[in-house]
Order: structure tokens, then sequence, then C-alpha cells
């Protein structure tokens, strides 16, 4: 299983006022807030650790079928501006960050080895989607491979595992 | 306050976040904040102060998981207005 979430950063500018009031207590734990405010850029670090929850929750919705607003129950393990883990009601997945002037985009994967296994999809591959969640149909064994897409502003990822076993 | 006139506040603080036109014209109690109005999550996070601020309410961290659709919602801001 896989999940991903990207950030336009120019857009994030625009619609979130991140510095608003209360923002941060309802979406990041103490340890997190102390995070953005040491941080260098606190404002990529807002994005950073944001893009991480979203594509943890991916998987754990997929995986629990728990459709709830969970901002705090996804708590980041930082570990470095690249790689970290999110927990969430003892479920952990792995996150891989990437992170440019224009976006920050993370994946996050039930296995940290998984996270040699990513492979990009393009506009050529076929998504179909079941209630909103989407998943491609392997040509050759005909399985059906879980993906994860994201779209933000001027941005659009999309991610699956490479190997079938790992897709469970 | 009753239900129309909540439904009617909660459409004013809705509105500069949705990215669906259509579906915000038809809203119901069953209208989904993400799915239907297209709500970015983050901007959810602005409905959900907006709301604190209007009503004069505080949504503590139970109650703000459940904020996902209109009713659930009305419910959160039905039962603190009634605590208060
Ligand atoms: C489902 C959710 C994660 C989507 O995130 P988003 O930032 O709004 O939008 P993204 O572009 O990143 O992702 C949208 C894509 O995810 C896919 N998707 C939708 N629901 C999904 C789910 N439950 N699981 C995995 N993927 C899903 C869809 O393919 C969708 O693309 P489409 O609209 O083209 O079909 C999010 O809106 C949501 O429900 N959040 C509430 C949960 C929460 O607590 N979030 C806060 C965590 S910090």
């Amino acid at each position: 299983m896989i999940g991903n979430d990207i950030v336009d950063l120019v857009l994030a500018k625009k619609e979130s006022n991140w510095r608003r009031k209360g923002f941060l207590n309802k979406i990041f734990t103490p340890k997190e807030q102390l995070l953005i405010s040491n941080g260098v850029n606190p404002e990529v670090m807002v994005w950073n650790l944001w893009s991480r929850k979203e594509a943890a929750y991916k998987i754990y919705n997929r995986e629990t079928k728990i459709r709830a607003y969970i901002p705090l129950q996804l708590e980041c393990y930082y570990g470095n501006e690249n790689f970290g883990t999110v927990s969430c009601n003892g479920n952990m997945y792995f996150t891989q960050t990437v992170i440019t002037d224009e976006f920050i985009h993370s994946i996050a994967v039930l296995k940290k080895e998984y996270l040699n296994a990513i492979k990009t999809l393009d506009y050529n591959d076929k998504i179909s989607k079941t209630n909103g969640i989407p998943f491609i149909i392997d040509e050759r064994t005909k399985n059906i491979k879980p993906v994860s897409i994201s779209h933000h502003g001027r941005f659009w990822e999309g991610v699956t595992l490479f190997n079938q076993s790992i897709n469970k | 306050m009753n239900k129309e006139q909540t439904i009617e506040q909660l459409k004013t603080i809705v509105k500069p976040y949705i990215q669906n036109q259509e579906a915000f014209d038809v809203l119901t109690e069953d209208t989904d904040f993400i799915n239907d109005l297209k709500i970015n999550s983050a901007n959810l996070v602005d409905v959900i102060l907006d709301i604190e601020e209007k009503f004069d309410i505080i949504i503590d961290n139970v109650s703000m998981e459940r904020m996902v659709n209109v009713k659930s919602a009305m419910d959160i801001i039905e039962t603190k207005l009634s605590e208060k």
C-alpha cells in the first residue's frame, strides 16, 4: 500500500495562512510545533509535516476504512528533511519527502525498504477508481495495483509500488 | 438559533474555501466538505477556526475528527451552543 501528497508552495501561500491564531494547534502536536518554530524555514516545515501526514492518512484510511479529520493523531517523527515516520493509532508509516522551491512531495509506505520500489505514474497509465480510491490494473497479470495520486495547484503526482507482493 | 439559520451561517463560512460551486449551490446536510465541496484538507482547519469564531465556541479535538460533512458540523455546533 502507498500514499502520497503534494503541496504547491505558491498556492499554499495563497490558500493558507498557517500563522493564523489557532491554526498550528489544530493540526500539529506540541513536538511538531517545536520543529516548526525552531526550523530555519518554518513554512517549509509546516508543509513538509503536513504532506507526510496526508500521505500516511491515505494508507490509514484505505486499510482501516476510517474516515475522520485526524491531523493530531497522525504524529510525525521527523528524522530528517527527507525521511521520517508517521504513526497513527499503533500503525507506523515510513515517509520520503522531496522538497524544491516550488513544491513538497511526500510518499508514505508500510515498510522502509518499499521506499526503494516506488514507481512514478504518468498520464498514460490508466487509473481507475472505486469510491474515489485510485488503482491500476496490471496489464500482464491483470492484478489490481493500488496507486496514490495527489494534485495541488500546478502539480500532479501519481505513485505505485513495483512489486505486486508489496502492494497488499 | 434554528437549523435553517445555522446552515445559512455555515454556508457563509465555507463559501470562501469551496472549489465546487455546483455542490455548494445544492448543499444539504449530507454534503461532504472534502469529497463534494472539494475544500482542501488544510483549509478545513480554517473552516473549523471560522466556526469557532463565528459561534464563539471551542471545537475540541475529538469533535474536530468528525468535521467532514455538513451534518456533523451542525451537530457539533448545536451541542457546543447548548453547553454554553
Ligand atoms: C483524502 C484526502 C487525504 C485527499 O487529500 P487532498 O489533499 O484533498 O487531495 P489530493 O490531491 O492529495 O488527493 C486527491 C486524490 O486522492 C485520492 N483519494 C481520495 N480519497 C482517498 C483515500 N481515502 N485514500 C487514498 N486516496 C484517496 C483520489 O484519487 C484523489 O484524486 P482525484 O480527486 O483526482 O480522484 C483528504 O482530502 C482527506 O480526506 N483528508 C481528511 C483526512 C485527514 O485527517 N487529513 C488530515 C491529515 S493531516
